[in-house]
């Protein structure tokens, strides 16, 4: 069988004359006996490399279920309290930041420990998730080496494996609001999932430029470290403007602006602690340009991705 | 060429294309961003804007066309871009020109236990294996008893990865490798695993997947190997192809060069050693071993 056209999506049509061969990833994915061909001539468009780039992660979603939950055995084994670290973990780190704000800066806030946890949950998503894939592909260069296999499962699972990390939080946030704060409790809770869903689009995109990169300059993570810490405390997990500086100025509201997390975590917090509806047009212009730079990224990956086992 | 006892099954006169074929293949390392890579070092070469000598070819003008039933060694000294060649028909590595055209269901034997996980248990590290082969999980569920009972792990396949022993680890990843029959095998020295009655088991194995495959690569040191399951030989050297034809002739060619190449490096020894206590002297122009000449 020499035609191989229906899985290849349209880079077939590039080699007609070779007789529509299928990239390597195709091919191994599906394992049917179709002819293969890898050539130097052969460059994807942008689009067909997003839709390539999905479509491995769909046919290899088990690949990436196993990465999980490998990942998820890394965290939690080696401890003696193990998974029970999901939820203790951001409790303590509110208690750290409650600590700092109420005693040390002398701020009162009502209800401050849920007015930050509504929000550093979210946050110790993102951060995890980000820092997690930054090393997904580096720290698996021998594997890179050995097996071929679409490289993006790598980052896509190291955001997976946070989102499970994320469901621990709310379940925290949960038992925190039923024991301390049932008074503000409400229906809107139910809508957090939708928020979620912003924030993932967001994370995703971002996890697969990191990934990508730090193949070629190790130096990210180092930069990381610094550039997610800066970003947390520009974004409205400790502190928002409503509550803290109702009368900030204009340039400090810039924030706000330019910081896709501000509308992000403000809608959690919108939710959690003050029980209303959040700004979903700004929600909505989150997840437009995240959907965007993701594709981008998916495209920037796969771009980058032949490189990879040449350059570890 | 006649198939060689105990190599591959005859030729099927009903396949005329070829399985695998390679035209003027040649894969280039850019050495400006190898491995630990810093911003600095980055910068500190983009101002001395030398690109030439940080780009290295490790293959280059490889031509090669495996007929069903061929079954081709590749032989050659270390760094000759063996390794590469494999990596190359397995995906892992992309061409940087010509072209490589592969005709079947590809598995490559190149390291046993790539993929593993030390935290899974046996049987989780075969499902996360077979995941990374893509190998869709119906099928890996149905390999699984078979593959539990080949490598012999018992109750340990429930344990994690981490308490085994390199014995153990090295049964498990050869009864994953090898529990699906692929079109094309590549082998990359994975034989010399294992203690010897696993060795000799895992042999038996090996000469079962070569007789049912439409062809094979091996990538080997082992010159017996050659000439005893193979019915075509490539010797590489310096990324380029020396000679590529009957296992026999090609072997010879290699042990004579390997000899010129000793005798060479003692005679400069010799020299270097004689200017040591001379103060002078120069190596002499060393003959030129081997013809380029390709031999199909």
């Amino acid at each position: 069988m020499a035609t191989g056209r229906t899985g290849s999506r349209g880079r077939g049509a590039r080699v007609a004359v070779t007789g529509g061969m299928l990239p390597y990833a195709a091919q191994m994915a599906t394992r049917t006996e179709v002819r293969t061909s890898l050539s130097t001539h052969r460059q994807a468009g942008p689009l067909e490399m997003v839709a390539e780039g999905l479509g491995e992660l769909w046919s290899r979603r088990r690949l990436v279920r196993y990465l999980v939950g490998a990942d998820l055995r890394h965290t939690s084994s080696n401890t003696l309290l193990g998974e029970v670290w999901w939820i203790l973990d951001p409790l303590l780190q509110m208690a750290v930041y409650t600590i700092l704000v109420t005693v040390i800066f002398q701020r009162s806030v009502a209800d401050y420990p849920i007015f930050i946890f509504s929000a550093l949950v979210p946050w110790k998503w993102f951060s995890t998730a980000i820092e997690d894939a930054i090393g997904s592909v580096t720290t698996r260069d021998k594997l890179i080496k050995q097996l071929q296999f679409p490289k993006i499962v790598l980052p896509a699972s190291s955001v997976l494996a946070a989102t499970y990390n994320f469901g621990f939080g709310l379940a925290a946030m949960g038992i925190m609001l039923v024991l301390l704060y049932p008074a503000r409790i409400s229906a809107l809770l139910v809508l957090i999932p939708l928020v979620a869903v912003v924030q993932f689009a967001l994370t995703f995109a971002l996890a697969l430029f990191a990934a990508a990169i730090n193949v070629f300059f190790r130096d990210l993570r180092n930069v990381s470290r610094h550039a997610l810490r800066l970003w947390f405390y520009l974004s409205p997990v400790l502190w928002s403007f409503e509550a803290f500086f109702p009368e900030a100025n204009r340039t400090l509201r810039l924030v706000e602006t330019v910081n896709p997390f501000y509308p992000v975590l403000s809608a959690y917090r919108d939710l959690v602690y003050y029980g209303r509806s959040p700004d979903w047009g700004a929600l909505a212009a989150v997840l437009a340009v995240s959907v965007l730079l993701g594709a981008i990224g998916v495209a920037f990956f796969k771009r980058l991705e032949p490189a990879f086992a040449k350059v570890l | 060429m006649s198939a060689i006892p105990g190599g591959p099954a005859a030729r099927d006169p009903a396949a005329t294309d070829p399985v695998v074929e390679v035209r003027d293949l040649g894969v280039q390392y850019d050495l400006r961003f190898t491995r630990r890579t810093t911003m600095r070092g980055w910068f500190a070469r983009l101002l001395h804007r030398d690109g030439s000598h940080r780009r290295f070819w490790a293959l280059r003008h490889v031509d090669l066309r495996l007929e069903h039933g061929d079954s081709l060694a590749v032989i050659g000294p270390n760094g000759a871009g063996k390794s590469t060649l494999l990596l190359t028909l397995a995906g892992i590595i992309r061409p940087s020109e010509g072209e490589v055209a592969v005709r079947g269901e590809i598995s490559a034997l190149l390291t046993l236990g790539a993929g593993f996980d030390q935290e899974l248990s046996g049987g989780d590290n075969i499902g996360l294996v077979g995941a990374f082969l893509g190998i869709d999980g119906r099928t890996m569920e149905g390999l699984t008893p078979a593959i539990t009972e080949y490598s012999e792990l018992g109750a340990f396949i429930d344990a994690p990865l981490k308490t085994y022993s390199t014995g153990m680890r090295a049964r498990l990843g050869f009864a994953i490798a090898t529990a699906v029959q692929p079109d094309i095998l590549l082998l990359d020295e994975v034989l010399a695993t294992g203690d010897q009655v696993f060795r000799a088991r895992s042999l038996v194995r090996i000469r079962e997947l070569i007789r049912e495959a439409k062809a094979i690569v091996l990538v080997t040191h082992d010159l017996e190997f050659v000439t005893e399951l193979c019915n075509r030989a490539l010797l590489l050297d310096h990324g380029e192809v020396i000679a590529l034809g009957e296992p026999a002739e090609v072997v010879e060619l290699y042990r004579t060069r390997t000899a010129e190449q000793r005798a060479r490096q003692e005679a400069e020894a010799a020299v270097i050693a004689a200017g040591a206590q001379a103060g002078g002297g120069g190596a002499e122009g060393a003959p030129a071993g081997g013809s380029g000449a390709s031999r199909a």
